[in-house]
């Protein structure tokens, strides 16, 4: 459950990335209310600061789409900063037809070009041009970025969103006395979303590839990677989608994804800071009270068959080389997830861990290790570990070491100290994550979206402290196996030259 | 008559319509209960030795953090061992101090799962310690051996070489930061502000670079702290007293740092990579704090590219035509040294020299036209209102106090901040566009595949192509 290390591409952020931890100390704090059509409201009470965290979770993720519809959850997380029947307009209402009209021409475009080689390169055209003219009759009605203005003027920061695999969420941080705003904005959102200027938007979401996948050697990697750790299972393609999913992508699948999803019931909204959780209640419940339930989000039925052999994926690229090796195992609040949140700890937490003493300290092969869960948790997903080797040792060399390291967890029981070890900073962890009205909103709507209990946080350290040395070893034994192994590696391009 | 009718039946449905769809007052014009808050006190001591201590009580967690700002900073180094400062910050706390070896050192911080950190960066070192509070005496005492006596134990000296090493080796790899350093260094050159590590000055730097470094700039009078947490004042000052208290008050020199000439001409680099994405990165010399002008240019650059949606940059080159992700611009306010003005943004090959073209009109339209009332009062109110989510954690408020008095801010910035914005107006952000935007000497530095450029960038002067160090 803990993310840490440099590969923290596990969602994409309209803008950027929040980074996670866990918290306690909370189970009195949290106050509950659910709301008749659904939505869980989580509250917690800070008085540090004037401020307060308000964020939306809805369980519904990349992991949901159909295989036409890849990368839709991501793109229309974008088009939910659009705005709304009443703002980002100048008229709604003379709007409207136009959207129908680029819609259709739009749709038209896509089919055309479809046709690849056999396509008509005329109507391409033609229907490109009447496409940019009918977005410029648009633009004239758009007030752009009115969504995100009113927040900003309102001293709101960090206004922001993010499309994981199992959820996506909307945050913003305001001054505390304008709770009402949010909850105005918000409800407005849930249920008057226009998706206005959504070409141009799917634009944006193809440079964001190009600068996050493309041009990045790591991210290369990461997505070669997943794709072949998984073969059926979701969680093996890319959040943001492979470029020609992209290009296919249309307002009216991304409006057919809203609907089908984003109701109350299928919401998590987490309240953290200077509030009075009374009032607060009270006025989620008038802006969020009167909009229906929608049906529930049916979790994915594809499972992941048993792998029966080691996969190894290879990316020739302008850069040094890089390791990932990953394991499959099991989803969050699993029992052995709990002794894999051990052993995370124990190989690659901090300038102690055993392999950060090997591999970086003593032996120098590597510059850099980490390990992680990724890259869900709902679903089974992979236990990562990311290496750098320092050369002039190889990728080669970094496994074997790696390999040698993980026989030996999987033959030396932990001592009672490395245990302690790790509870006392499970107990610091939690400690200091309840010091952000952010990162608690965070936590809360994550485990309660993922686990279906925020209490999961409470319970955490608890169940980590029933893990014995004999865990680690059987759970070092069935999982750290060959067949179950997927390796990722870069190589320089010249090298291959 | 009956048209009029007509026309009066029409805009009650189109009220009523409003009316319904919301339910609610509309968000544009709400109205609040007031917001109370003012700037926390913290308490301002001076230890017998002369290191400055900002204290901050707080109980709601039981944690105790500490930041340190050290006078000193890589502008302070030799230029043949560039690299010197960042690797004494490193090895402050990896190589150890005299009384616990650099194994017992992590194996007793992680232990209790308490932080040391350390690093110096261009004007400042900064050392930092988070612990339980039931941690404290043990933390800060390793805290305080780590600042006073590290011991650079050669095999740490070495390890941080190496890796400092294989990231040289490595520098390249990102086309983002290779475009954001060679901006950089160009803006810089002939400063030690714009001074990177090669392989060569980081081979030449010893163990002895290191302990020499430390000797000179890290004395009790020359660092100023923030901690805060769960301790009582008296308790607090005793132990800082105890930890510290030995260490002897010691004369510090700086010096001389000379301040790169501002550019007359424009400057525009190529870097090839075979990208499908183009890194664009544009800018000049900037100014520092001491500037009156400070407040209007803060505004000024919301408007142009700070404000993030609501930028001219990103209206027009992300929300409008759809050329990029990310764009924006950094009107960085030079603390000890005169800053930088920054844009950037990466788009796809094929609208690289569009997007330049967009990007400099741009810039250049500030200085040319007024900017609306809309988007004066529209950043005004952002920075204005927004100003306390600089004091959500009482680490951060104790931390930023140091920070201020470290870098010779005015006592009253905090409080008078919120003022200087207001007072700004449409004409000074007109007139500071005029003075400091500079959109006929800018450095441009561009990182792609100039054969799928949609021109070739000699359409914006003479281009000099950095050729990558091929071999490393």
């Amino acid at each position: 459950m803990k993310i840490t290390g440099k590969l923290l591409i596990l969602s994409l952020s309209l803008l950027l990335l929040i980074p996670p931890a866990f918290g306690a100390g909370l189970e009195e704090k949290v106050k509950e209310h659910t709301l008749k059509n659904g939505m869980k409201v989580l509250m917690v009470e800070r008085h540090t600061s004037p401020t307060v965290a308000l964020w939306i979770r809805y369980k519904v993720g990349s992991v949901n789409e159909l295989s036409d519809e890849r990368g839709i959850a991501h793109l229309l997380e974008h088009m939910l900063f659009k705005g709304t029947k009443t703002i980002g307009t100048r008229n709604y209402a003379a709007e409207r037809p136009l959207l129908a009209e680029i819609e259709k021409n739009a749709s038209e475009l896509m089919a055309e070009k479809l046709k690849k080689d056999k396509a008509d390169k005329g109507k391409i055209e033609a229907l490109s041009k009447k496409l940019a003219s009918l977005e410029a009759k648009e633009d004239a009605y758009v007030l752009p970025n009115e969504f995100s203005q009113i927040y900003a003027k309102n001293g709101g920061l960090s206004l922001n969103a993010f499309t994981a695999k199992d959820t996506t969420a909307y945050m913003v941080n305001l001054p505390s006395n304008k709770i009402e705003l949010w909850a105005s904005m918000e409800s407005d959102r849930m249920k008057n979303a226009v998706l206005r200027q959504f070409y141009t938007e799917r634009n944006v979401v193809m440079e964001e590839r190009r600068r996050a996948y493309e041009t990045e050697p790591d991210g290369k990697l990461w997505e070669e990677f997943l794709a072949a750790a998984f073969v059926a299972h979701p969680y093996g393609l890319p959040i943001i989608g492979w470029m020609s999913d992209i290009e296919n992508l249309s307002r009216t699948k991304a409006e057919s994804f809203l609907r089908r999803y984003y109701a109350p019931n299928n919401a998590v909204v987490a309240i953290v800071g200077d509030i009075d959780p009374r009032k607060t209640v009270s006025l989620v419940e008038k802006y969020f009270g009167s909009i229906p339930p929608g049906r529930s989000v049916p979790p994915v039925a594809t499972v992941e068959p048993k792998q029966s052999g080691e996969r190894r994926v290879e990316v020739v690229d302008d850069a040094e080389p890089e390791l990932l090796m990953g394991f499959h195992k099991p989803a969050v609040s699993s029992p052995d997830d709990y002794v894999f949140d051990v052993i995370e700890m124990i190989l690659a937490d901090g300038r102690t861990s055993l392999l950060f003493r090997k591999l970086v300290v003593e032996t120098q092969i590597a510059a850099d290790i980490s390990a992680a869960s990724v890259p869900g948790s709902m679903y089974p997903n992979l236990f990562l570990i990311s290496a750098t080797p320092r050369s002039p040792h190889t990728v080669a060399e970094l496994e074997k070491a790696i390999n040698d390291e993980l026989e030996l967890l999987k033959n030396k029981p932990l001592s009672r100290k490395e245990l302690d070890k790790v509870l006392n900073n499970l107990e610091a962890g939690e400690i200091n994550s309840m010091g952000s009205n952010g990162g608690i909103a965070y936590r809360l709507t994550e485990y309660e979206a993922t686990v279906g209990t925020w209490r999961y946080m409470v319970e955490h350290r608890k169940k980590v402290a029933r893990v014995t040395p004999e865990d680690v070893l059987r759970v070092a034994r069935t999982y750290f196996t060959r067949e179950n192994r997927t390796v990722g590696f870069i190589t320089k391009r010249e090298a291959t030259r | 008559m009956k048209r009029i009718f007509a026309i009066f039946l029409l805009m009650l449905v189109a009220i009523a319509g409003t009316a319904g769809a919301a339910a609610s007052p509309d968000p544009r014009s709400m109205a609040f209960p007031p917001l109370k808050f003012q700037v926390p006190e913290t308490e301002r001591i001076v230890l017998k030795n002369g290191m400055i201590v900002y204290l901050l009580e707080d109980r709601e967690l039981p944690l105790v953090s500490i930041t340190a700002y050290i006078g000193a900073g890589s502008v302070y180094e030799p230029s043949s061992k560039t690299g010197l400062a960042g690797l004494t910050g490193t090895v402050i706390r990896s190589g150890g101090t005299a009384e616990t070896s650099p194994e017992q050192l992590d194996d007793e911080l992680e232990f209790m799962a308490s932080s040391v950190e350390s690093s110096i960066g261009t004007d400042a070192g900064i050392a930092s310690m988070n612990c339980l509070k039931r941690n404290l005496d043990g933390t800060l005492r390793l805290f305080s051996q780590v600042l006073m006596h590290p011991a650079f134990r050669s095999d740490r000296v070495e390890l941080a070489r190496k890796r400092l090493l294989e990231s040289l080796r490595r520098e390249n790899d990102n086309p983002k930061e290779l475009a954001d350093r060679e901006l950089i260094k160009a803006i810089y050159r002939g400063s030690p502000l714009g001074m990177h590590p090669s392989p060569e000055s980081v081979s030449l730097i010893t163990r002895e670079d290191l302990v020499e470094f430390h000797r000179k700039f890290y004395h009790p009078g020359n660092i100023i702290m923030g901690v805060a947490g769960d301790f009582t004042r008296q308790e607090m000052v005793e132990k800082l007293n105890r930890a510290f208290g030995a260490w002897k008050k010691e004369p510090v020199s700086f010096s001389q740092v000379k301040i790169p000439e501002t550019k007359k001409k424009p400057e525009l680099y190529l870097v090839k990579k075979e990208t499908s994405q183009s890194v664009i990165r544009m800018g000049h010399l900037g100014i520092d704090k001491n500037n009156p002008d400070i407040y209007a240019l803060r505004v000024m650059n919301f408007i142009l590219g700070g404000g993030g949606f609501e930028s001219k940059l990103m209206s027009e080159i992300r929300t409008r035509q759809g050329l990029a992700y990310n764009v924006d611009s950094d009107y960085s306010i030079g603390r000890r040294f005169p800053g930088t003005f920054t844009a950037e943004t990466e788009t796809k090959a094929e609208s690289t020299a569009k997007t330049i073209g967009l990007m400099q009109s741009i810039i250049r339209g500030m200085t040319e036209r007024p900017v609306s009332e809309g988007e004066i009062t529209q950043a005004k109110e952002s920075i204005i209102n927004s100003f306390i989510f600089g004091f959500t954690s009482s680490a951060s408020v104790a931390g930023q106090k140091a920070m201020l008095e470290y870098y010779g801010y005015p006592r009253e910035y905090l409080d008078n901040f919120r003022k200087n914005i207001s007072r700004v107006t449409k004409d000074d952000v007109l007139r500071v566009a005029k003075k400091y935007l500079r959109p006929e000497a800018m450095t441009l530095v561009v990182v792609g595949d100039e054969k799928k450029f949609d021109k070739p960038l000699s359409n914006f002067g003479e281009v000099s192509e950095i050729r990558l160090n091929e071999t490393k």
